[in-house]
């Protein structure tokens, strides 16, 4: 009965537009990494953590106008609001629950309302009893009255913070990486600490020193030397004690010096993934994205004319020397292996893609980048780069969008200096040399008035636009070269190409998609 | 007929012979690797060896005698700069293009005497630009590949007393009369540069100036005729 009252709400949920749409919205403003007003919520979240420490602090010694109070309570609205939000999206609830019935009508059994309870307590509470929201929680907690004396933990939102700053998180990544090394100098800290307390406390707490009362005074007395603090506000009174304090010194100095070795080498083998995840990040933001697969020679050349004409692109290799290059020119770049799918995905099916370039040395990597990234997505454009001549037809099977083979492309300019008749796409190479000049289709549309009418009609010749063929229904095998000016009648969906100032071209195409408005 | 070497059957060497494989152009390949000259001989093509250090090799060729075009086409920048440099000293009008790998190599193999030099990087690199910046120019030049060989682009020289020697693009109307479109021409005199029909229509032909035109190959012979004819 109540399992059935879940799966019809889950299911009603799940179809209601509204619904969908707040959950997307929250998502953007608190989750996605990608949308622009992340960035102002975090931004609000940051200002109101410091500006209540700020109160805190200001509070101690101060007395506190009334407006403090009502700073706070607004404070806490936004945490709360911001803690529900994340307890609301952290898991999909209705997709699973739907997901197990559809499930349980395959297994042909009733639906168990405890089982959904199951589901939904084990998804929830999984998500509060992760550390970033015990943070949370702990950051909205002092404000209640009864709790006044936890006004400490109100330090706890600084904590909050590390939410919102990656590169903190990615250094205590690193460290974190380092976790033997620090294990094992912890525990020689500690032993050291031990046994130097210990003998302290043996050889000076039966009296002769007037500091040592307790166990805990010879402890805290070997953590302030070991750490070469040295307040000295115990020092050792016996020979044995003063032994031991060089002792400890020397020792703390090493622990020191290994621990700072430690963090220094740990940084330095990470800071280029810490640079690329940076830059990875930065890549997420950025919409239309191109991504190049390779940065050799043509990679290079290609990513200077991108650049030339700011069009935003990431360029991957796995060859550090060639992202050592695209670092000093100042490109976003990543230094990983192609061959990787985790790489791909990074790169390709997280971002905002407008096209992939594969331009590797190996015609076997491009294929296979090419085939995860249509196995994945098929709509995503590829422009591929093929090495050898007996690829091209590969390349095509796994439906590139285009291919371009580069030792063809210079053959036939080659060809083309010496005067010989050559294909077609030579029309491309002498278009390089200028820019304002395009080859370009203008698309008859069916009910436009040039329907009927012939070249002349249109004014291609007083704009100097060169009528080159016309496609027939825009099919390529009904191809009309050279159409006469004056008796070729145009049919709906017939496409004309032409070479011509693009300005004046637009200026046709517009004309006639302006007879629709 | 005229005379053309390839010197290095690479990919780039390999392409060039496809595109001049016909009746305008007799091939030879050079090249200095056994292995290379095996390939090119078992596809169809005259090809010989040959070694760098005796110059007398380029003359039995032919070069500084019937050959009308060098292509540099080895892997090896320094290989072509050498050939190129050897070429340019027994030929002063031999046309020679040189292929390199380095954009770096570039003022060097102009030095050493190639009238043009071609990297396969930039080119290739040009290409997927425009297919970036212009999806629909890459759209159509697509079409026109798919077409095949049968229109063609073609560049003819305008000799001096031509018909069109001294006439303007305005009133050149070869796409009534011969089927042919007129794209533009390259201005000898002026450095090579390419003039669109669309763009300058008050410009004068002069003699010397190759005309670009599009069209089959036979509508092209008939022009050919005409153009060769004096006034």
């Amino acid at each position: 009965m109540f399992a059935k009252l879940f799966i019809s709400f889950a299911y009603f949920l799940d179809s209601n537009d509204r619904y969908k749409k707040i959950k997307s919205f929250i998502y953007d403003l608190l989750e996605n990494p990608r949308s622009n007003i992340k960035t102002y919520f975090d931004f609000l979240i940051i200002t109101l953590i410091f500006l209540s420490v700020a109160i805190l602090i200001y509070d101690i010694s101060h007395p506190t106008p009334f407006y403090f109070e009502f700073i706070e309570n607004i404070t806490v609205s936004v945490f709360i609001f911001e803690w529900l939000g994340r307890f609301w999206i952290s898991a999909d609830l209705g997709s699973m629950i739907i997901k197990y019935h559809e499930k349980m009508i395959e297994l042909d059994q009733k639906p168990k309302f405890f089982k959904i309870l199951k589901i939904i307590l084990k998804q929830k509470l999984s998500y509060i009893f992760s550390p970033m929201s015990i943070i949370d929680l702990l950051a909205i907690l002092p404000t209640y009255r009864a709790a006044r004396v936890l006004r400490v933990f109100l330090i706890f939102r600084l904590f909050k913070i590390f939410r919102y700053t990656k590169s903190l998180n990615s250094f205590l990544r690193v460290l974190s990486d380092k976790k033997f090394e620090f294990n094992f100098l912890f525990l020689i800290g500690l032993f050291a600490i031990f046994l130097s307390s210990t003998i302290m406390y043996v050889v000076e707490g039966t009296g002769n020193n007037p500091h040592i009362t307790s166990y805990l005074d010879a402890i805290y007395w070997s953590i302030i030397t070991i750490t070469t603090v040295g307040y000295g506000d115990i020092t050792p009174v016996t020979l044995t004690g003063k032994v031991i304090t060089v002792f400890l010194v020397g020792g703390g100095f090493l622990i020191l010096v290994l621990a700072t070795s430690i963090v220094t080498n740990a940084l330095s083998e990470k800071i280029e993934i810490l640079r690329e995840n940076k830059l990875l990040t930065e890549a997420h933001k950025l919409s239309r994205l191109i991504v190049i697969f390779g940065f050799g020679r043509m990679g290079q050349v290609l990513a200077d004319e991108l650049k030339k004409n700011h069009k935003r692109f990431i360029v991957v290799d796995k060859d550090p020397a060639s992202m050592a290059k695209a670092r000093e020119l100042g490109y976003l770049y990543m230094q990983a292996d192609a061959s990787n799918y985790d790489t791909i995905e990074s790169l390709v099916f997280e971002n905002d893609v407008e096209k992939v370039i594969l331009l590797t040395q190996s015609d076997a990597l491009n294929l296979s980048i090419l085939l995860t990234i249509k196995a994945h997505d098929k709509n995503i454009e590829v422009i591929a780069r093929s090495n050898s001549y007996a690829n091209i037809k590969k390349f095509k099977i796994a439906k590139a969008n285009h291919i371009v083979f580069p030792y063809e492309t210079v053959a036939e300019v080659a060809v083309e200096y010496i005067g010989n008749p050559v294909k077609f796409d030579v029309i491309d190479n002498i278009l390089i040399q200028d820019s304002d000049i395009t080859l370009d289709g203008i698309d008859i549309l069916e009910g436009s008035s040039f329907v009927g009418k012939c070249i002349d009609d249109l004014g291609l010749d007083d704009l100097n636009i060169t009528t080159i063929a016309v496609l027939k229904n825009g099919n390529i095998r009904h191809f009309v070269f050279n159409p006469s000016h004056s008796e070729y009648e145009f049919e709906a969906n017939d496409t004309l190409i032409v070479i011509g100032k693009e300005v004046y071209i637009n200026r046709i195409g517009n004309e006639i998609r302006r007879q629709f408005a | 007929m005229k005379k053309a070497i390839i010197f290095g059957y690479t990919k780039t060497g390999k392409e060039i012979a496809k595109l001049l494989n016909d009746d305008e152009f007799e091939l030879e390949i050079i090249d200095e690797n056994p292995l290379q000259v095996a390939n090119a001989n078992a596809e169809g093509y005259f090809a010989r060896h040959i070694s760098l250090d005796d110059d007398k090799i380029f003359e039995d060729i032919g070069i500084g005698g019937d050959v009308e075009a060098l292509f540099c086409t080895s892997d090896d920048d320094s290989l072509n700069l050498f050939v190129t440099l050897t070429a340019r000293n027994i030929d002063k009008d031999l046309k020679i293009l040189t292929q390199i790998k380095k954009m770096e190599d570039e003022k060097k193999m102009l030095l050493a005497g190639a009238n043009r030099t071609i990297s396969p990087h930039s080119v290739g690199a040009a290409k997927i630009f425009r297919i970036i910046k212009k999806p629909r120019v890459s759209k159509v030049l697509d079409i026109f590949t798919r077409i095949d060989n049968k229109i063609s682009i073609t560049e003819l020289t305008v000799d001096e007393g031509s018909l069109y020697d001294g006439m303007y693009f305005s009133s050149v109307d070869l796409s009534q009369t011969y089927n042919l479109i007129f794209l533009g021409l390259l201005d000898k005199k002026n450095d090579d540069e390419f003039v669109f029909f669309s763009k300058a229509i008050r410009h004068k032909i002069k003699a010397g100036d190759l005309m670009v035109m599009l069209g089959s190959r036979k509508d092209i012979k008939k022009f050919k005729m005409e153009l060769s004819k004096k006034i």
